[in-house]
C-alpha cells in the first residue's frame, strides 16, 4: 500500500471525472490488473490517496494513450511514474527493475554492460568521436544500439547513412551514458536527475548543439526532460526526412516488398511524429505500403516502454506485438517496419514466437534505407 | 538484538580488460560497487532489527571512498557506521583484515555479527570465520535461513549436492551470509543523498584494539604472483539442424557432468 497525498493533488487528479476514456484506451487494460481508471479512482476518494494494490503499476509501458485521450487534459502515465517513485523509495520493486537500475547507476546503461564496450559497433567504421574532434551532430547512439547484436545493426546503418549524405558528425565512445529515460519512467527521479546534470556537463564541454537519436526514448527524454534550450534534438527519422527533402541523399535501388509502419508510442503518440518515418517508405523504389488499422494516435503499443524491457508485467497472456505481428500477417505484410529499438526488439521476438520467422520480416526503417541506396 | 554487519566496498570486473601491475589490479576505470554477499548481510540484519527491535552497525576497512557502502547500508535502514582507516592496514590479508574488523568489533555491543560469504575481489571466504575466532564467538558460514529464538539463533546452511543443515548457536554468534539468502531492497538515489548527512564515525589503527605487528604488510600470507590464467579453445560452434545441433549439445552436456 502507499499513500499518495501530494501527488494526487500536485497531478490535479482531483479533476478526473471517471469518463473511462483513459482505461478503454490502455494496451494493458484487460490483458493485466492495470486499470488506471480505477487507481484514479481510489486514490481520489480516499482522504490520505491510499492505493492497496501496487503490482499491476508495473505492467503500465508508459505509452501515454491514457494521457493524449484524457478529455481533461490530465497525464494519468505520470500519476503512474510518481506512483512507481513512491515505491522505489520503500525500496521494494521488482528485481529485474532493480538490478536494471542498479546499472544504469554504475554501468550506464541498464543491461549491465561494460562502458569499454560501448563502442564496440563501430568497428571497421570511421566515426569521429567528439572527444578529439568536432562535428556538427551528436549521434546519440543509445544502449540498446550501442550493446544489443541485433540494435547495432540500426547504429552502423545510421552511420552509413549520415556519411553517404555527407553529414558532420561524431559520436561521445565510451563517454556516452544512458539518457535516463526508462529510469524516470520506472519512477527513480532522483537518479534521473543525477543522469541529466552528468550528460548536460558532457553535451556543454564537447560543444554539442545539434542532437540526432536512434532511440525515439532517448529523443523524448533529451528534448522534452532535459531543459537543454540550447540543442536542438532530432530524432533520426526528422534528421533523414530532411536529407531527403534537401536532396542529399537518394534511394534508387528497387525494394520490391510491402510494409507496414509500426508506429512507436514515443515517436508517435508523445511526440506527434507520424509523417516523416511514412515520407522516409514511401521514396524507397518498389515498397508497397499499407498501413495497419490501428495506426498513428491509436497505434498498438509493443510493451517495450517504461521500463517493460525489464519488467514481466502481471499478465501472462499473448504479447501485443504478437498481436501485432499476427494483424500484419492478416495484411499479407513482407516486412514490419518500425523507427525504435525497443520495438525491433519486441515485434522481432514475437515474429519468432508466432512462427512466422520465415515469412515476415522486422526491420528498423535506417536499415531499409540502407538496402535502397 | 544489536547487530554489527561487516562490509566491502570491491571493483566490478565483469567484461573489464583487466590491467594488471605488479601484484595489483589497476583498479582505474572500474566500476566499484558494494560486494554483493554483503548487500545481503545488510538487508538480513536490517530485516533482523525490524522483526526483533534493536541496532544496525555497519563496519567497514578502507579510505573515504568506502563510504559509499557505508551510506547504502544507512539508506538500507542501519543507525550507525564505523570506518576504520589507516595507511597500516594495506596489503592485509584475510586473516589480518580478520583482526582489524575484531578490533573495532569488540568495542561496540553486539549480540549477532554478520559478514557476507566471500568478497568478489579476493575471494578468500574467511574473513569471518576469522573474525569469529578472535572474538571467539560461535559461527556458521553460508547461511541462508535465520531465525531467533530466545537468545539462540537458528541458522540453515547451504551445503553441497542441494543439501542444507540447521545448526544453533547461542548469542552472541557470527554468521556468514550467502546470496539468496532474501532479496536485498532497492537503494534510491534519494535514499542515498538522505544518508549523506549521517555520521561515519572514522577510526584509525590506535583507536582499536588491534596488533599492527600482525597486519597489513605483516600478513601471514603474502601475494607472490598475480596474473590471469591463460585462455584455453574450448569454444565450438556447433553445426547442423536444429535436431542435430541439440543432440550434440545434450551429448556435450552428459559428458562434461553439466545439468544431466
Amino acid at each position: 500500500m502507499i499513500q499518495a497525498k501530494e501527488l494526487t493533488e500536485k497531478l490535479e487528479m482531483f479533476a478526473c471525472m471517471q469518463c473511462g476514456k483513459c482505461s478503454a484506451g490502455c494496451p494493458e487494460s484487460g490483458k493485466s490488473g492495470l486499470n488506471i481508471r480505477r487507481i484514479i479512482r481510489e486514490l481520489t476518494v480516499s482522504p490520505l490517496c491510499e492505493l492497496k494494490q501496487t503490482d499491476p503499476l508495473w505492467d503500465c509501458t508508459s505509452c501515454s494513450a491514457c494521457t493524449l485521450r484524457c478529455p481533461r487534459g490530465l497525464q494519468p502515465h505520470e500519476l503512474i511514474i510518481g506512483l512507481r517513485g513512491a515505491l522505489i523509495e520503500t525500496g521494494e520493486i521488482p528485481v529485474t527493475a532493480r538490478d536494471s537500475l542498479e546499472a544504469v547507476f554504475k554501468h550506464g546503461n541498464p543491461w549491465g554492460r561494460a562502458k569499454q564496450k560501448r563502442e564496440e559497433w563501430t568497428e571497421g567504421l570511421a566515426i569521429k568521436n567528439l572527444s578529439d574532434s568536432q562535428a556538427e551532430i551528436l549521434y546519440y547512439v543509445c544502449c540498446a544500439a550501442a550493446y544489443d547484436p541485433r540494435v547495432q545493426n540500426v547504429a552502423r546503418s545510421l552511420a552509413g547513412i549520415f556519411n553517404e549524405s555527407g553529414s558532420d558528425f561524431g559520436i561521445l565512445g565510451i563517454e556516452e551514458s544512458c539518457c535516463g529515460s526508462e529510469t524516470r519512467r520506472m519512477g527513480e527521479a532522483g537518479l534521473f536527475e543525477m543522469i541529466v546534470e552528468d550528460n548536460m556537463k558532457l553535451f556543454n564541454s564537447r560543444g554539442v548543439k545539434h542532437i540526432v537519436a536512434t532511440s525515439p526514448h532517448c529523443f523524448d527524454a533529451l528534448k522534452n526532460k532535459y531543459n537543454a534550450e540550447a540543442i536542438t534534438v532530432q530524432h533520426y527519422t526528422q534528421y533523414v526526412a530532411g536529407l531527403l527533402d534537401g536532396g542529399k541523399l537518394s534511394l534508387t535501388k528497387n525494394l520490391d516488398k510491402i510494409v507496414a509502419y509500426h508506429d512507436p508510442c514515443y515517436l508517435g503518440k508523445q511526440n506527434d511524429i507520424y509523417d516523416e518515418p511514412r515520407e522516409i517508405l514511401k521514396a524507397i523504389p518498389g515498397i508497397n505500403y499499407l498501413e495497419f488499422d490501428r495506426r498513428r494516435e491509436k497505434s498498438l503499443c509493443c510493451e517495450g516502454g517504461g521500463g517493460r524491457m525489464w519488467l514481466e508485467g502481471t499478465n501472462t497472456g499473448e504479447r501485443l506485438a504478437e498481436t501485432r505481428v499476427k494483424d500484419a500477417a492478416e495484411m499479407g505484410v513482407d516486412i514490419i517496419a518500425t523507427a525504435c529499438p525497443f520495438c525491433l526488439l519486441t515485434l522481432e521476438d514475437a515474429v519468432k514466437i508466432t512462427g512466422f520467422e520465415e515469412k515476415i520480416l522486422i526491420k528498423d526503417i535506417s536499415e531499409l534505407i540502407v538496402e535502397a541506396l | 538484538m544489536d547487530i554489527i554487519v561487516c562490509v566491502k566496498r570491491v571493483p566490478d570486473t565483469n567484461e573489464a580488460d583487466i590491467q594488471i601491475s605488479g601484484n595489483f589490479i589497476n583498479t582505474k576505470g572500474l566500476p566499484f560497487d558494494v560486494n554483493e554477499w554483503d548487500k545481503y548481510a545488510v538487508e538480513e540484519a536490517v530485516r533482523l532489527k525490524e522483526k526483533y527491535g534493536g541496532t544496525v552497525t555497519a563496519i567497514t576497512i578502507g579510505d573515504s571512498e568506502s563510504d559509499d557502502a557505508l551510506r547504502r547500508a544507512f539508506a538500507t535502514g542501519a543507525d550507525a557506521a564505523v570506518r576504520v582507516s589507516d595507511d597500516i592496514f594495506n596489503g592485509s590479508d584475510a586473516v589480518a583484515s580478520a583482526k582489524i574488523l575484531a578490533g573495532a568489533i569488540s568495542d561496540i555491543k553486539h549480540d549477532l555479527v554478520l559478514f557476507g560469504a566471500q568478497a568478489s575481489d579476493d575471494g578468500y571466504g574467511a574473513t569471518g570465520q576469522a573474525a569469529a575466532a578472535i572474538l571467539g564467538l560461535p559461527y556458521a558460514s553460508l547461511v541462508i535461513k535465520l531465525e531467533a529464538d530466545n537468545g539462540k539463533i537458528r541458522a540453515t546452511r547451504e551445503l553441497e549436492a542441494g543439501m542444507n543443515e540447521v545448526v544453533e548457536l547461542p548469542l552472541p554468534a557470527l554468521l556468514t551470509i550467502q546470496s539468496g539468502i532474501n532479496e536485498p531492497r532497492y537503494i534510491s538515489i534519494m535514499g542515498i543523498r538522505k544518508a549523506s548527512s549521517k555520521e561515519i564515525k572514522v577510526l584509525s589503527a590506535g583507536e582499536i584494539s588491534v596488533n599492527t605487528a600482525e597486519i597489513g604488510n605483516n600478513s601471514g600470507t603474502k601475494t607472490e604472483k598475480l596474473f590471469l590464467p591463460p585462455v584455453l579453445k574450448q569454444t565450438e560452434f556447433l553445426t547442423g539442424s536444429v535436431d542435430e545441433i541439440a543432440v550434440k549439445l545434450a551429448q556435450i552436456l552428459k559428458d562434461k557432468g553439466g545439468t544431466f
